[in-house]
């Protein structure tokens, strides 16, 4: 239906895509194809070469080697909700996965193309800064790592270079942890987030807190987890994180919430996750998938 | 009650296994060959703006585009109940999004990418996007030439203000009874605009063959309306009614947004310009969002006076309608509801103004509830407030002023025979009223909500259905109607009937969709009357039938005829045990006499309803003296929902129905109904509205952004109470109760809030962010309060 013409090739190998890549003017690359085909179809983007990149087998791998959870570029988000080595050590990332659009949509985005649109509101973001992942990338330099950190420059903008294709996510396990993922739509069937939230109590007493949906970028919340840190969670300390929360986030008003519900539920979405989150790292809490909204 | 075989059981869908095995063919899946040419449509930038120039030379140009059309080749008004619109734009746009042009290429893309070529060279008009600037003394004028249109005797226009209608109903003396009650209350709720969100987008194919005949193949609700309006526009290209053709396939879910005509009269006007070529028109999602019949907004400022024993003495309710840039439709929505205004209560003196105003915002129109839906959250809302104020529980208060069968309505008429306060006990009960309930979770409050509703069929007086019954050779039968499948079971129903009567079981009859010119007249399948209205047709053409099958076994037979009766396919005798003729023996062929020839022929009803006790004709400054509603089907509904305080996330634990639905023809379609209309309401209050930019734009033309329920946001429980308090007139008794499911749930849903809370929201929709941010201001209220 597109009134766009492009020429599309599915390569096998990463240098076939590369090589592709540099001999095109405006080159896109398909992993899932749920955000490019249609920004396509609506003319925001004219690509005159769609690169597909699941015909490459080493990206449909998710292994966890040496501590380092890999997630390759043609993953899904069904793949991660179903796959073993996630629900043992990483059950969070099941747990977001589950949020992320319909069933269909599932069975063929993938997080690494998420993370590529980086459109505010995407949710592998915040568990990405929460998790200090590294993002992998090949070019005509050879390869390069990028932290989650650094990855996400504005709305719709991240630190990829021309020539570059993202390879995979690598994800550090950081000991024996829980988390909880808590995600703001509108009604129970699939949104885009208003507002979302990832909170990793680690053993060490230790958390990480990152928001989604609150700013161009996703947001670490190193304040608060500064706040948090160590201490016995209670009321006053909630309390107190909350204040830190109206300056580390900025929401807007938007079609979908205004400011002033995001900022209010981003507050609520804490205390709740950080409980969740702290539950579970004791064996208890509500079991993951389950929101606690 | 009568005993009855077919009548009142839950017969399976006859289109079942069609619609299952995907045999059922939908506008999409008809084949037009490689003729086929489609059409894009050039769509106004602007709310409001004058039509300088159209360039349409580089479009032209275009490979593959076979043609451009202009409103220059259409310069005819049309519409149902007002002329008020045009087949393409003429001099001024209205809307953001009304039709301009369109380009008709051999391919969409093609017509997509040319229509992108016409330049179009505007002079913008101040917007006038909200009632309340169209209202004002010095606003601009939309139709300027509103005096000048031809419309139906019982609208009332004003010339030079930008009111199309004004509904007037003044029954006894309000302001005298205003001054007489103990308590008045005067509060004001708002209702924004919605979208039918059916899952089969708008589409049309219009041929208009060398023989100059045009077939339309629509996606509709109302073929002969649509007829009618096709013959009438394009007349002065010499059509008349018997060369147009519309036949209309099944339709993937209507709501009221297929009724009338909308985008096909496109569909239909292009065909004239590719003789010999099939054209098609498909909507689009966004433009099924911002170029159909929407829901109108209302604005409704209610009164009321009642006295300490909580009779209501008195009512004022002035309704305020955005209805967008065409009204030819929406006006009945308006006339509609401002009948009907005062509920389904006993009130001695009414005074209701609905007013009918145009904006630049897309047309109004028909939406399953016709506005009933919108004045009643208001209204149902509203009675719980006083109900609170007055220190009277408020289940009790609706009973007490609760319609009654006899009760003088407020243009005059009484009130048919109702169950309404059957219904009222019914749900209180099943909701365990009065029981407060605590949820477990701390952060959780539990509230209940009640609602009445009321809702007429909105019709001409002299809204016809008619039917044709055809026997086959095995005594099975053909029904030919053009009341259509929308999804509620029509075809079944009427294969119910007409087996009732006929004695011939529903899987050996087949009910067509409909083609004008094989099926015969149907007005639309709207105002939930097709069962009432076309059933009573059916039944009709039964009777028809079975007459001439006994005349026949008269005349060849030599039996008494008034002895003869139908019993499971084969004639009978009350006053021959042994006789027992088959249907099937004779129903084509006839019988043949000793000499070897036959008597009879194939048997063949027709049947005819046109309900000749209505009429819309009355004082336009009271609406007093006709009988513009067939008549009333009430119910009442309640609700459990369970909020998060924080949040303002809430779950439905159970809801609750009751409707007299005066015969229940097939009580699991019933049950469909209740559910499926139940939830559209439910989404209304709680996640839709349509957003508009200063601008006029739609903001929210997809799913993205304008969310309906999906499987996960059902009530846990839904429970259907059928109450059969028999219509005199109505097939077996029935009456209509489509459209009613949905229109008590936004307000039982605020009341349940209410209940829960303590807050009361005036504006729909009813969502947890706006529960979640009143709760933070009344918190601040009170420590304001308690500082």
């Amino acid at each position: 239906m597109s009134e766009n013409q492009f020429d599309y090739v599915k390569p096998k190998f990463l240098n076939e895509a590369l090589d592709i890549i540099s001999k095109s003017v405006n080159p896109f690359i398909l992993a899932g194809g749920t955000d490019l085909i249609d920004m396509i179809k609506e003319g925001i983007v004219q690509p005159d070469m769609v690169v597909d990149l699941k015909g490459i087998e080493q990206f449909n791998q998710i292994t966890f080697k040496n501590d380092i959870l890999t997630i390759g570029a043609g993953v899904t988000f069904s793949q991660l909700i179903v796959s073993k080595v996630i629900k043992d050590n990483f059950p969070i990332i099941a747990e977001l996965s589950r949020t992320v659009a319909s069933v269909g949509i599932r069975n063929r985005a993938t997080m690494i193309g998420n993370i590529c649109s980086a459109v505010p509101c995407m949710d592998s973001g915040p568990l990405l800064t929460s998790y200090e992942a590294m993002i992998i990338l090949a070019g005509p330099k050879g390869e390069r790592k990028v932290s989650a950190e650094n990855w996400f420059i504005n709305s719709r903008k991240t630190a990829i270079e021309k020539g570059e294709i993202v390879t995979g996510i690598s994800i550090p396990y950081p000991g024996k942890h829980a988390g909880c993922f808590v995600k703001l739509g509108r009604y129970e069937g699939e949104d885009l987030a208003q507002v979302n939230l990832v909170i990793l109590a680690l053993s060490d007493g230790n958390f990480r807190v990152s928001f989604g949906s609150v700013a161009p970028v996703p947001v670490r919340a190193k304040k608060i987890e500064n706040l948090i840190n160590g201490k016995t969670i209670s009321h006053t300390l909630i309390e107190d994180a909350f204040n830190i929360i109206e300056e580390e986030i900025k929401p807007i008003t938007d079609i979908r919430a205004s400011k002033e519900y995001r900022m209010h539920m981003a507050k609520i979405m804490f205390e709740r996750g950080l409980n969740a989150a702290l539950s579970r790292l004791n064996g208890a809490g509500p079991e993951y998938g389950i929101s606690v909204i | 009650m009568e005993e009855s075989k077919y009548v009142g059981k839950s017969t399976v869908r006859i289109d079942g296994k069609a619609k299952i095995s995907g045999a059922a063919k939908f506008i999409e899946d008809i084949d037009f060959g490689a003729d086929l040419l489609y059409a894009e449509v050039v769509e106004s930038k602007f709310a409001h703006a004058i039509i300088n120039s159209i360039d349409t030379s580089e479009a032209e140009k275009f490979p593959g585009v076979v043609k451009v059309v202009t409103g220059k080749e259409f310069p005819y008004r049309f519409g149902l109940y007002m002329h008020d619109r045009y087949i393409f734009a003429q001099d001024r746009v209205r809307f953001v999004g009304e039709q301009i042009a369109a380009v008709i290429a051999r391919t969409p893309a093609a017509a997509r990418k040319a229509a992108k070529l016409v330049k179009v060279d505007y002079t913008e008009l101040p917007n006038v996007l909200n009632v309340e600037d169209a209202l004002k003394k010095d606003t601009f004028l939309l139709h300027p030439e509103l005096g000048n249109y031809q419309h139906v005797p019982w609208f009332f226009p004003k010339p030079d203000t930008n009111i199309s209608h004004l509904r007037k109903v003044r029954k006894g003396d309000a302001e005298k009874a205003f001054k007489e009650a103990d308590f008045v209350f005067e509060d004001t709720y708002t209702v924004p605009r919605y979208a039918h969100c059916a899952i089969e987008v708008h589409g049309t194919i219009g041929l208009f063959d060398n023989s100059e005949r045009l077939t339309v193949w629509t996606a509709s609700q109302s073929p002969y309306t649509q007829r009618h309006l096709f013959a009438e526009a394009l007349s002065p290209l010499g059509l008349t009614h018997k060369d147009v053709r519309v036949i209309t396939p099944f339709v993937g879910g209507g709501f009221g947004g297929k009724a009338g005509v909308s985008m096909e009269i496109i569909g239909a006007a292009l065909a004239t310009t590719v003789k010999g070529r099939p054209v098609k028109v498909l909507w689009s999602r966004a433009q099924e969002f911002y170029n159909t019949y929407q829901r109108q907004g209302l604005t409704c400022r209610i009164k009321v006076g009642v006295n300490k024993d909580g009779k209501i003495i008195a009512m004022d309710n002035t309704l305020y309608w955005d209805a967008g840039a065409y009204v030819e439709y929406g006006a009945n929505v308006v006339n509609a509801a401002g009948l009907s205004a005062s509920g389904p209560y006993n009130i001695p003196n009414v005074k209701i103004d609905s007013y009918c105003v145009y904006t630049n915002l897309p047309p109004g129109g028909p939406y399953r509830g016709f506005g009933y839906s919108e004045f009643l959250f208001g209204l149902e809302s509203h009675m719980n407030e006083i109900a609170k104020n007055i220190n009277i529980d408020p289940v009790q208060f609706r009973r007490i002023n609760a319609i009654r069968e006899g009760d003088i309505l407020n243009y005059g008429g009484k009130m048919n025979p109702n169950g309404l306060i059957e219904a009222i006990d019914k749900v209180a009960e099943a909701i365990d009223w009065g029981k407060k309930e605590y949820s477990d979770d701390p952060n959780k409050a539990i509230g209940k909500g009640i609602a009445l509703f009321w809702k007429a069929p909105a019709m001409p007086p002299n809204a016809s259905s008619s039917a044709f019954l055809k026997f086959n050779e095995d005594a099975s039968l053909n029904i030919m109607i053009s009341g259509m499948e929308i999804g509620q079971g029509l075809l079944t129903v009427m294969a119910q009937i007409a087996a009732e009567v006929l004695s011939v079981p529903p899987e050996k009859i087949r009910v067509e969709t409909p083609d004008t010119d094989r099926n015969p007249y149907e007005w639309q399948t709207v105002a939930s009357h097709v069962t009432w209205g076309c059933g009573r047709a059916v039944e009709r053409a039964a009777i028809d039938a079975r007459e001439q099958i006994f005349d026949l076994i008269e005349r060849a037979l030599g039996k008494e005829r008034s002895s003869l009766y139908l019993q499971d396919e084969c004639v009978k005798s009350k006053k021959d045990i042994e006789f027992s003729l088959p249907l099937k023996d004779f129903i084509i062929n006839g019988i043949m006499k000793e000499d070897g020839t036959y008597r009879g022929g194939p048997i063949i009803g027709r049947g005819m309803f046109m309900p000749e006790f209505s009429s819309a004709l009355s004082d336009p400054e009271t609406s007093q003296g006709g009988k513009p509603n067939v008549h009333y089907t009430v119910g009442a509904s309640a609700i459990k929902i369970e909020i998060d305080r924080q949040t303002g996330k809430m779950t439905i634990p159970k809801a609750v129905l009751a409707i007299d639905v005066g015969r229940a023809l097939n009580p699991n379609l019933i049950k469909g109904q209740i559910t499926g209309g139940l939830l559209q309401g439910i989404a209304t209050v709680l996640y839709e509205d349509m957003r508009y930019s200063d601008k006029g734009k739609l903001l929210n033309a997809s799913f993205s952004d304008y969310k309906i329920p999906t499987a996960m946001d059902i009530p846990a429980e839904v429970v259907s109470i059928i109450i059969e308090t028999p219509q005199p007139d109505g097939p077996s008794g029935a009456r209509g109760m489509g459209e009613h499911t949905m229109i008590p749930a936004a307000p039982m849903i605020a009341n349940a809030v209410e209940d829960a809370l303590g807050i009361r929201i005036k504006s729909m929709p009813v969502t947890a962010e706006k529960i979640a941010l009143s709760m933070i201001n009344e918190n601040i209220k009170a420590d304001i309060i308690n500082s």
